[in-house]
C-alpha cells in the first residue's frame, strides 16, 4: 500500500486525506496531490471500499472518463458505516495509460465509540520516554521440599535461577496529547511495560521517565477493604492513588452520581455485588482528569448501561486535548481507532514502532499466518 | 507516511468535545488538579490507614475502643494477682502501677514490631497496584500502635488515682520517652519488614524472639534482680537491653517522678538512632526489590 507514486518528469502524486479517522456521517475529502507536473495532465480514478466486504457491494467509484471537460480532482467521502475503508485513486495519463495507484486506510468509527485525538505538533513536550527499559525476573528452576536439599544445592553452587526477560531493549517515547498504543500477543510484556509506567514496577536496566500525573485505569480499587463501607473506601482508595482530601472532599458527590449509587455509601463493601464494587472504583480512578491516562483492554465494567457509560467517560478524557493516553490491547480495531502511533511488543522484543496503520496492518499478518 | 503535508488535514479533523468535567460545578479544586505533589500525599495516606485500622479493629464490637483502656486495665489486674500470690512481687512500691506502665510499654513495642514486620507482606496486592512509598506501611503499623498506646494511658491515669499516686512535673518527660520509643519501633519495623520479604522464616522466630525478650526485661519482676544474675556480661546486656531502658524511663518519670539516669536517657536516644538508621539503611537498599517477592 503505497500513499505516494512517483512521476516521469520528476513529479509525484500523493493522496490527500482531510482525515484518517472519521465518524459515520462525517464529510471525508479526498485530494491527489501533485507535485512538480501539471495535474492537468493526468485523470483520476476514484474508488473506496470497505475493508473485506467487496463483494456485498461496500464500494463506490467513479471513474472520470478521457474527454471529460473538466477533471475532477477532488472527491467527498461520506461513509454509512463503520469500518476500515481503503481510499484510493488511480492515476492514468492523459492517454488513459495506467500509471499506478495511490491508497490509504481510513477508520470511520461508530456515532458513539472511539475516536483519535488530534496528533501532537512534532515539538510537543514529552510526556513519556522510555529509554532502553528492560526487565528480568529471576524464576527459580527447581524447587526444594526441605532446608537440608537447598544447603545442599548452594554448597555445590547449584542454586540456578533461569532468566526470564519479560522486556528486552525497550525504547520509546510518547509526547504530550498523543494517543500510543501498545500491542502484542499475551504475555508479549505489555502489561508489564505499563506497570513500570505506572511505576509499580522498576526496571532491572533502563529508565522511564513520566513528566505529569498518571491515571492507570489497569487496577482498580486498590485497597478496597470489604469491612468498610464505600464513603470510607472512596476516601482510603483516593489517598492510595495520590488525592488530595480537598479535591476528594468536593468530588464525593460526583464520584457517588457516576457510580449511581447513592444511599448506598454508609454500607460495607461486602455486602455489594461484585459490579456496585467495579463501579464504585471505576467512578474513583475516572473522576480526575490526568495528564496520563493508562487504560488496559478492560475499559469498561458493570452491567451494558454502566459500560456504555464508562466508555463514554474514557472517550471523553481520550479524546481531551490534554490527555496522553497510553492503551494496552491486542483488540487491534480499538487501538487503531484510538491510537495515533503504536509499538509493538512481541516476547518481549520490540518488533516495530510507527504510525498506527503501518504497525497494525504489520500486526494483522502476523494473525493471518 | 509523509509529514510534511497539508497542515488543513489537522484542522479537518472533526473536533474533540471540550467538556472533560460534565458534571462538576465550580469546584474549588479543578479535576486536572487532583494530586498532591509527590512528596506530600504519604501523611494522607498515612491518616487513612490508621483510621482503617482503627475502624477494623473495634467495629462489630459492644465496647468498641474502650476496649483499649479496659484490656490494659485488665491484663494488669490479672499480673498481679498471680505475680504477687505466687511470685511474691508484691514487696515492689505500687506494684500495680509498676506493672501496667511496663506493660503498655511492652505492649506498643511488641504489637508495632509484630504488625510492622507483616506491613509489606500484607500490603502486596496493593504493591502490586499502585504506586505508594512502601516505607508508608512499616510506619502506619507503629502509629496504630501508638494510639491504642495513647488510649492505655487513660487506664494508667486510673490506676494512679488507684493507687494515689499524683501526677508530678516530671511526666512532661514521658513524651521524650515515647517518641524515642516510636523511631526505634519505626526503625525496627522496617528492619523486620524489609527481612520479613526474603526470608519468611523471620516472621515465626520473631515471637520466639519477642517472648525471651519479654522475660529477659524487667516488666513484672523488680529491677533489682539484675544483680543476682551470675554472670557479668548477661547483667551488662540486661542494662543495655533497649526495652529495659525504655521502661526505666517511662518508670521513672510516670511512677517515681524522678530524672532517669543519664545512662538510661542516653541508651534511649542511642538505641532510637541506630534503629531508625539500621531500618531505614535496610529498607531503602532492598524496598526496588520487594515487588518481586511479595
Amino acid at each position: 500500500m503505497q500513499d505516494t507514486l512517483k512521476l516521469d518528469g520528476g513529479g509525484s502524486v500523493f493522496l490527500g486525506l482531510s482525515s484518517t479517522s472519521i465518524r459515520v456521517g462525517d464529510k471525508l475529502e479526498v485530494t491527489p496531490h501533485f507535485r512538480g507536473v501539471e495535474k492537468e495532465n493526468f485523470l483520476c480514478n476514484y474508488v473506496w471500499n470497505l475493508e473485506g466486504s467487496w463483494d456485498k457491494g461496500d464500494f463506490d467509484s467513479t471513474i472520470e472518463h478521457v474527454g471529460h471537460t473538466i477533471p475532477r480532482y477532488t472527491w467527498e467521502f461520506v461513509p454509512k458505516r463503520p469500518g476500515r475503508y481503503r481510499i484510493a485513486v488511480d492515476i492514468e495519463d492523459s492517454n488513459r495509460r495506467f500509471l499506478g495507484n495511490i491508497e490509504r486506510w481510513v477508520i470511520v468509527a461508530g456515532k458513539n465509540s472511539f475516536m483519535r485525538p488530534p496528533v501532537p505538533p512534532a515539538d510537543a513536550p514529552t510526556a513519556v520516554l522510555a529509554q532502553d527499559v528492560s526487565m528480568i525476573f529471576n524464576i527459580a528452576s527447581e524447587q526444594f521440599n526441605s532446608l537440608k536439599e537447598y544447603f545442599i544445592a548452594a554448597a555445590k553452587h547449584e542454586l540456578t535461577f533461569k532468566e526470564f526477560r519479560a522486556l528486552d531493549h525497550i525504547s520509546f517515547e510518547v509526547k504530550h496529547g498523543e494517543a500510543f498504543g501498545l500491542v502484542g500477543t499475551n504475555g508479549s510484556g505489555k502489561s508489564t511495560m505499563l506497570k513500570i509506567i505506572a511505576g509499580v514496577l522498576e526496571p532491572s536496566s533502563g529508565k522511564v521517565s513520566v513528566s505529569g500525573t498518571i491515571a492507570p485505569l489497569i487496577e482498580l480499587g486498590a485497597g478496597f477493604d470489604m469491612e468498610l463501607t464505600a464513603k470510607e473506601n472512596i476516601y482510603l482508595n483516593g489517598a492510595l492513588l495520590g488525592y488530595r482530601k480537598d479535591f476528594i472532599d468536593e468530588h464525593f458527590q460526583d464520584i457517588v452520581d457516576f457510580a449511581e449509587l447513592d444511599g448506598f455509601m454508609d454500607m460495607p463493601l461486602k455486602n455489594y455485588s461484585s459490579g456496585m464494587v467495579a463501579r464504585i472504583a471505576f467512578a474513583i480512578a475516572t473522576v480526575t482528569e490526568p495528564d496520563i491516562l493508562i487504560v488496559d483492554e478492560t475499559l469498561s465494567v458493570g452491567d451494558f448501561l454502566f459500560q456504555q457509560k464508562c466508555e463514554k467517560r474514557i472517550k471523553e478524557l481520550v479524546e481531551s486535548d490534554n490527555v496522553t493516553v497510553l492503551l494496552v490491547s491486542h483488540d487491534i480495531s480499538l487501538v487503531e481507532r484510538i491510537c495515533d502511533r503504536v509499538c509493538w511488543i512481541e516476547k518481549g522484543h520490540m518488533r516495530m514502532l510507527g504510525e498506527t496503520d503501518e504497525v497494525c496492518e504489520a500486526y494483522r499478518s502476523l494473525e493471518r499466518d | 507516511m509523509a509529514s510534511d503535508i497539508e497542515p488543513a488535514e489537522k484542522d479537518a479533523t472533526p473536533s474533540s468535545k471540550e467538556s472533560p468535567e460534565p458534571t462538576a460545578p465550580a469546584h474549588a479544586t479543578s479535576a486536572r488538579d487532583a494530586w498532591y505533589p509527590a512528596g506530600k500525599r504519604d501523611l494522607f495516606i498515612l491518616r487513612e490507614l490508621v483510621s482503617k485500622d482503627f475502624k477494623l479493629k473495634y467495629r462489630r464490637s459492644v465496647l468498641g475502643v474502650i476496649w483499649s483502656v479496659l484490656n490494659p486495665l485488665l491484663m494488669m489486674l490479672v499480673m498481679s494477682l498471680v505475680f504477687s500470690f505466687f511470685l511474691r512481687y508484691d514487696n515492689i512500691e505500687h506494684y500495680p502501677l509498676y506493672l501496667i506502665v511496663a506493660n503498655i510499654t511492652w505492649q506498643v513495642f511488641a504489637d508495632s514490631t509484630n504488625a510492622g514486620m507483616m506491613s509489606i507482606i500484607d500490603a502486596a496486592p496493593l504493591l502490586k497496584k499502585v504506586r505508594v512509598r512502601k516505607s508508608v506501611f512499616p510506619v502506619e503499623k507503629v502509629l496504630f500502635s501508638l494510639v491504642n498506646f495513647l488510649f492505655s494511658l487513660i487506664a494508667v491515669f486510673i490506676v494512679m488515682l488507684w493507687e494515689g499516686v499524683p501526677p508530678t512535673p516530671m511526666m512532661l518527660l514521658a513524651p521524650v520517652c515515647i517518641v524515642l520509643l516510636m523511631l526505634f519501633c519505626v526503625g525496627l519495623s522496617l528492619l523486620l519488614s524489609a527481612l520479613a520479604v526474603f526470608f519468611r522464616d523471620l516472621i515465626h522466630l520473631w515471637s520466639v524472639l519477642l517472648m525471651a525478650w519479654m522475660y529477659a526485661t524487667p516488666l513484672f519482676w523488680p529491677v533489682s534482680m539484675i544483680e543476682q544474675v551470675p554472670y557479668h556480661f548477661v547483667r551488662v546486656l540486661m542494662y543495655v537491653n533497649p526495652m529495659y531502658n525504655f521502661v526505666t524511663f517511662m518508670r521513672d518519670t510516670v511512677i517515681y517522678s524522678t530524672l532517669p539516669p543519664t545512662e538510661v536517657i542516653v541508651s534511649c536516644v542511642v538505641w532510637a538512632l541506630v534503629s531508625l538508621g539500621l531500618g531505614l539503611l535496610v529498607f531503602r537498599s532492598r524496598e526496588r526489590r520487594f515487588i518481586l517477592f511479595i
